[in-house]
């Protein structure tokens, strides 16, 4: 434990953060400093982070989406949280490789475009353009009904 | 002159939607694109529509083998945003079904392999030891795939006679010690067809995030069960096995060794079965707003829950769930990337790839 928690210091002091790791709901999160999402990746490679998942949350009205990227070190889950305003992020396919199916979903499902990649072959759906926030086309769907 | 050969969606060596482009030159497999999605069906979203209650039925219908894993970490998660515990004795019922599936999840996995190898006598071998522990696990919860166990704060059925589940599971642990675990790891038919084939280097384990068995047999010791325990893992004595090959053998060996310490787990959990409650006192099951997260070590490695709630709505307004298959399906493009065109329906199937969690 005492290992992990000098590991997790290592990462505030990387990242050059003032902030302090919070655990909540089995995460140590880290609020959003002024780092963007290829330094935290480039930071998480040099500790030997394991990448887990990115989870994407569409917002309320017009407020975008936010993405929490998951990693593990030494069995803690990590959690970074980084909200879009509009739709658009860095990639860091080059960074993790272990990123791309769930970069390539997310952009299927929401679509967030994650700059600086490509993304065919589609994923998860077939024979139609990426670009379609899935969500909202359900919902139009079921208004036009 | 390199020519590409489409493997899938419907295949009779994969059997599952699932498609490989294979780019080879001459017999040789010189790259491999892959395409999931052809079944996808939007559980996560779906899910934002069910109460908790249908939520856990509909998660546990993310995947047919490793069903329970699916609602345990689910009400992990759960039992994170409404406080409730689950009693020791609950605890323990999880880790035994978790196990269990464990059992039935390799051994299926044994017996399509061998299947794969033109071993078609282990196959039936197989088959019928995994028939055995679904009797098992139908003898627990009632149900032979999906089996209802799990419910935030506990289980739905306490095991009544664990003497006789411990039976059931030393005379299980007899047939895979004297049967299955010496004909793969010491048969001349299973070393010629897996020994050196569908290598995944420890370096592209790594960078591609592999998970469970795949990720152990290419020398990474990472396992939930040690490095964050949940049920009651932390009170368990048991090994990780690691072999640090990365090729189709190493998999196998390290699938055959989890059979062995799930069964050595079995025996402790229900040896030491604690007395007391099953679950939760559960009259009301109130929700906080907030995002909880929770991780378990499927049959396939990895799984991960996060649900989001809004205290006093009905449903989530997120799921998401990051299935192992989804984590160790992209390295099936390195290990088939030398291999010969003959053994890529056995190098993707070492894997023990789901399709079911991975279109979820």
């Amino acid at each position: 434990m005492t290992h992990t928690l000098t590991l997790l210091d290592g990462i505030l002091e990387r990242l050059g953060s003032t902030e302090h790791w919070v655990e909540k709901g089995g995460v140590h999160w880290l609020p959003p400093g002024s780092w963007n999402v290829r330094e935290l990746a480039t930071v998480m490679n040099e500790c030997k982070a394991r990448f887990i998942t990115i989870t994407g949350y569409q917002l309320p009205g017009e407020e975008g989406f936010r993405l929490e990227y998951h990693w593990d070190l030494d069995g803690q889950l990590l959690g970074f949280s980084f909200v879009l305003s509009g739709n658009t992020i860095d990639s860091i396919f080059d960074l993790c490789e272990a990123v791309d199916w769930i970069e390539r979903e997310i952009h299927e499902g929401f679509a967030i475009d994650f700059l600086g990649r490509e993304y065919e072959p589609l994923l998860l759906r077939q024979g139609d353009t990426p670009g379609v926030n899935l969500r909202d086309a359900v919902a139009a769907s079921k208004e036009r009904k | 002159m390199s020519y590409q050969i489409p493997m899938g969606p419907f295949h009779p060596a994969l059997e599952e939607p699932y498609k490989l482009d294979l780019i080879c030159e001459g017999e040789t497999v010189q790259d491999a694109k892959l395409h999931i999605g052809f079944n996808f069906r939007g559980i996560e979203h779906l899910a934002e529509t069910r109460n908790y209650i249908q939520m856990i039925t509909l998660m546990e219908r993310v995947c047919g083998i490793c069903s329970n894993i699916h609602t345990l970490t689910l009400c992990q998660a759960l039992e994170g945003l409404t406080g409730l515990t689950p009693p020791p004795r609950a605890q323990y019922i999880r880790t035994i079904m978790a196990e269990l599936e464990r059992l039935h999840s390799h051994v299926l996995w044994a017996g399509i392999a061998a299947k794969l190898m033109g071993f078609k006598t282990m196959f039936m071998t197989c088959f019928e030891l995994r028939e055995k522990v679904m009797d098992v696990l139908q003898a627990i919860s009632g149900n032979r795939v999906n089996y209802s166990m799990n419910r935030i704060g506990g289980v739905n059925r306490d095991i009544d006679d664990p003497n006789a589940i411990l039976k059931m599971v030393e005379a299980l642990e007899l047939e895979m010690a004297r049967t299955v675990i010496p004909i793969f790891t010491t048969s001349s038919t299973a070393s010629s067809r897996c020994a050196g084939i569908g290598v995944l280097t420890t370096e592209k384990a790594a960078s591609c995030g592999a998970v469970g068995p795949t990720a152990r047999a290419s020398g990474l010791p990472q396992d939930l069960r040690r490095s964050a325990p949940y049920a009651a893992y932390a009170e368990m004595e048991f090994d990780v096995p690691v072999q640090p090959a990365g090729d189709v053998r190493a998999r196998l060996l390290v699938r055959a060794l989890e059979i062995m310490e799930s069964c050595r787990i079995l025996r402790q959990a229900l040896a030491k079965l604690p007395p007391g409650e099953w679950h939760a006192e559960d009259e009301k099951i109130a929700f906080i707003t907030g995002t909880a997260t929770s991780r378990g070590e499927a049959p396939r490695g990895e799984i991960m829950y996060s649900v989001s709630w809004k205290e006093g709505s009905r449903n989530p307004s997120r799921v998401h769930v990051r299935t192992p298959t989804f984590a160790n399906m992209p390295a099936i493009r390195w290990m088939v990337m030398g291999a010969r065109l003959a053994d890529t329906p056995l190098i993707q199937a070492s894997i023990d790839p789901c399709y079911s969690c991975t279109d979820r």
